[in-house]
């Protein structure tokens, strides 16, 4: 499944929206309850979605979704070497 | 006795005065751009949105309940819905099912003004709410069907000009600004029109502007602060001022403040917490020379903050104290008043502060008790909304016992120390434990729940859920997320626990009501004291 794809079924249980439709551009502005609180909650079911961890320097610095897919991929990478 | 409606007095009067052109807020969206909304601004596009409800039924005193982030259309809605004597009820954005149930359903609001992606909430409840006859959605240009209707379509059709009375009885209700309680559910504070009076008093007494000032008052809308503060005083009284769209950023709260100008800045305790986890050549790079002084509400503003606050920013920071009931600033430091740091200060004009025991009897000075007002003041809250039995509660003769337990000292100072209750205020958030537990015995994996409040270094207090598990169910990751998502689309992310502690047994006494003060002594390893009630 394409990392796109598989964030938007993250973001959508996280927010509780069916109609979310995640995008490179999107940022917290764009979704409704998307705040620092429940960012801890995205951080965490990515992790668990995908298998990886972020350092705590790491979470709050995604400037969109966009960023935040480049350092999943990175992260996925690095899982497979 | 008449006061001018709020309406009048924040937009129509400057308006009828030649300032109809005259910009009043900055708003800065997320991305730091910027739009000016005059006066003008605000008043036609009120008047199109009490038209609008007028159109659709809305009569005096009916409920009309604004479900929106912060937005120059959350302003417009508010003052629209002034004009028509109808009542206010601005909800935060980030509620979830059971909170906005629990909220629409008590104040039997007729109409919800919102935005198209936060319709869903309010359709998942709609069978429960029988009194809800339209959603009205700011950003959708049609109608999506005839329950759900578009408010831009309506407004183009709707008349520039409204004419509603000016001046109304200082009893007339004017909004709602719910509040936690530490059992059962969230309550709706009535405030009139009469409000007005105190909190431009508070505003003039205590924030102090002058002309040349440029004001930013962070708080939401939905927050007293927000409404109070963020938006009746500075209209009514003319204040230059700035509104954020966007999240907190502490890099864009130091941007807008140096480039923007800010010279008095209304903020919170949380905020300033957060600001200081950022490397403190952040503030030596930025030279806010603008800023003269920094206030504070909401939570109390411990020594260390107002100091750190008082070098980085190299201004005073003030701190004051007042509730949603109480709808205007009650005690406050201020220019003029000598700081004594981690004090709320001292009680402003007209208002009567007392420190009282469990019989309403005055307490010693130095010694703590609740902290009680004589009622009376203007901007006091009426009722709790179809609730007048705790309202009543709230009240022993002649006075308003807050909640909270302080001590006053020799030179007339107060000392905030903690609740009285079981609320728990959360980064100034007033979260009551039983929201939090209902939403969490919804889950199915959750045996049993209790929550408290515990000291946290950034958000005073921090929430922590004891969870009993059934047998066959074990804790992980998986499992804390559940609850972590379903309380935050069900109560709010303020109410999202920072700690889940797996415990055998909540205790609770006979009648089966949770002994949280054994809980929060387990929590911060004290002895719980006498525990022969515990079931």
């Amino acid at each position: 499944m394409a990392i796109t794809e598989k964030l938007t079924q993250v973001f959508r249980e996280v927010f509780d929206d069916e109609t979310l439709v995640v995008t490179d551009e999107m940022t917290a502005d764009d979704v409704d309850s998307w705040d620092s609180l429940s960012h801890v909650n995205l951080i965490i079911a990515i992790e668990i979605s995908f298998g990886i961890e972020f350092k705590q320097n790491e979470i709050q610095n995604f400037g969109n979704v966009g960023e935040l897919k480049q350092s999943i991929e990175e992260k996925l990478e690095k899982n497979c070497r | 006795m008449k006061v001018n409606n709020i309406a009048y007095a924040c937009l129509t009067q400057h308006c009828e005065n030649g300032h109809k052109d005259k910009k009043i807020i900055n708003w800065i969206q997320n991305d730091l751009s910027e739009t000016g909304f005059t006066y003008g601004d605000f008043e036609l596009e009120s008047n199109k949105i009490a038209h609008v409800l007028k159109d659709s039924g809305i009569q005096v005193e009916d409920v009309v309940s604004i479900f929106l982030p912060r937005s120059p259309k959350l302003i417009s809605s508010f003052f629209g819905i002034l004009k028509l004597q109808a009542m206010s009820c601005i909800l935060f954005s980030t509620l979830g099912e059971d909170a906005l149930l629990d909220r629409l359903g008590n104040s039997q609001a007729k109409f919800v003004i919102t935005k198209n992606s936060l319709v869903r909430k309010i359709l998942a409840i709609k069978e429960k709410l029988p009194e809800l006859k339209n959603i009205l959605v700011v950003d959708k240009e049609e109608n999506r069907d005839e329950f759900i209707l578009s408010l831009p379509a309506l407004l183009k059709n709707a008349e520039s000009d409204f004419v509603y009375p000016h001046q109304v009885d200082a009893e007339t209700p004017a909004f709602l600004q719910y509040t936690s309680g530490s059992t059962g559910k969230p309550k709706g504070a009535l405030h009139v029109h009469g409000a007005i009076q105190d909190i431009v008093q508070a505003f003039q007494e205590i924030l102090q502007p002058e002309a040349d000032d440029r004001y930013w008052c962070t708080a939401d809308p939905a927050w007293i602060t927000g409404l109070s503060y963020g938006i009746i005083a500075p209209l009514n009284t003319m204040t230059d001022s700035i509104q954020f769209g966007g999240t907190y950023n502490a890099d864009h709260w130091l941007k807008i403040i140096k480039d923007k100008q800010v010279s008095i800045w209304y903020t919170a305790p949380t905020a300033l917490r957060m600001l200081m986890q950022e490397n403190e050549e952040k503030f030596n790079e930025v030279r806010i020379n603008s800023l003269k002084r920094i206030y504070s509400v909401g939570e109390p503003l411990n020594p260390e903050i107002y100091n750190w606050g008082k070098k980085v920013f190299g201004t005073e920071v003030y701190d004051n104290w007042f509730q949603s009931e109480t709808g205007s600033i009650m005690i406050a430091n201020r220019p003029g008043l000598e700081v004594k740091p981690g004090s709320m200060g001292k009680p402003r004009s007209d208002i009567n502060v007392f420190i009282m025991d469990d019989d309403i009897k005055a307490r010693p000075i130095g010694l703590q008790g609740h902290l009680t007002l004589q009622k009376g003041w203007r901007s006091m809250f009426r009722t709790y909304f179809h609730k007048e039995a705790a309202y009543a509660e709230k009240f022993r003769g002649e006075y308003y016992i807050t909640g909270d337990l302080a001590y006053q000292d020799e030179d007339g100072y107060f000392w905030y120390v903690s609740r009285s209750d079981d609320v728990i205020n959360t980064a100034g958030h007033l979260v009551g434990p039983f929201e939090v537990e209902s939403a969490l015995l919804e889950i199915d994996e959750i045996g049993d729940a209790a929550v408290i409040g515990a000291d946290d270094p950034i958000l005073h207090k921090k929430i922590v859920a004891f969870i009993v598990l059934p047998n066959n169910v074990k804790w992980d990751r998986a499992l804390e997320l559940k609850c972590r998502i379903y309380i935050s689309n069900k109560v709010s992310t303020v109410a999202i626990p920072s700690e889940f502690i797996i415990t055998d047994k909540i205790p609770k006494n006979q009648s089966g009501k949770i002994l949280r003060r054994v809980l929060k002594a387990y929590y911060e390893g004290k002895d719980p004291g006498d525990i022969s009630t515990m079931e």
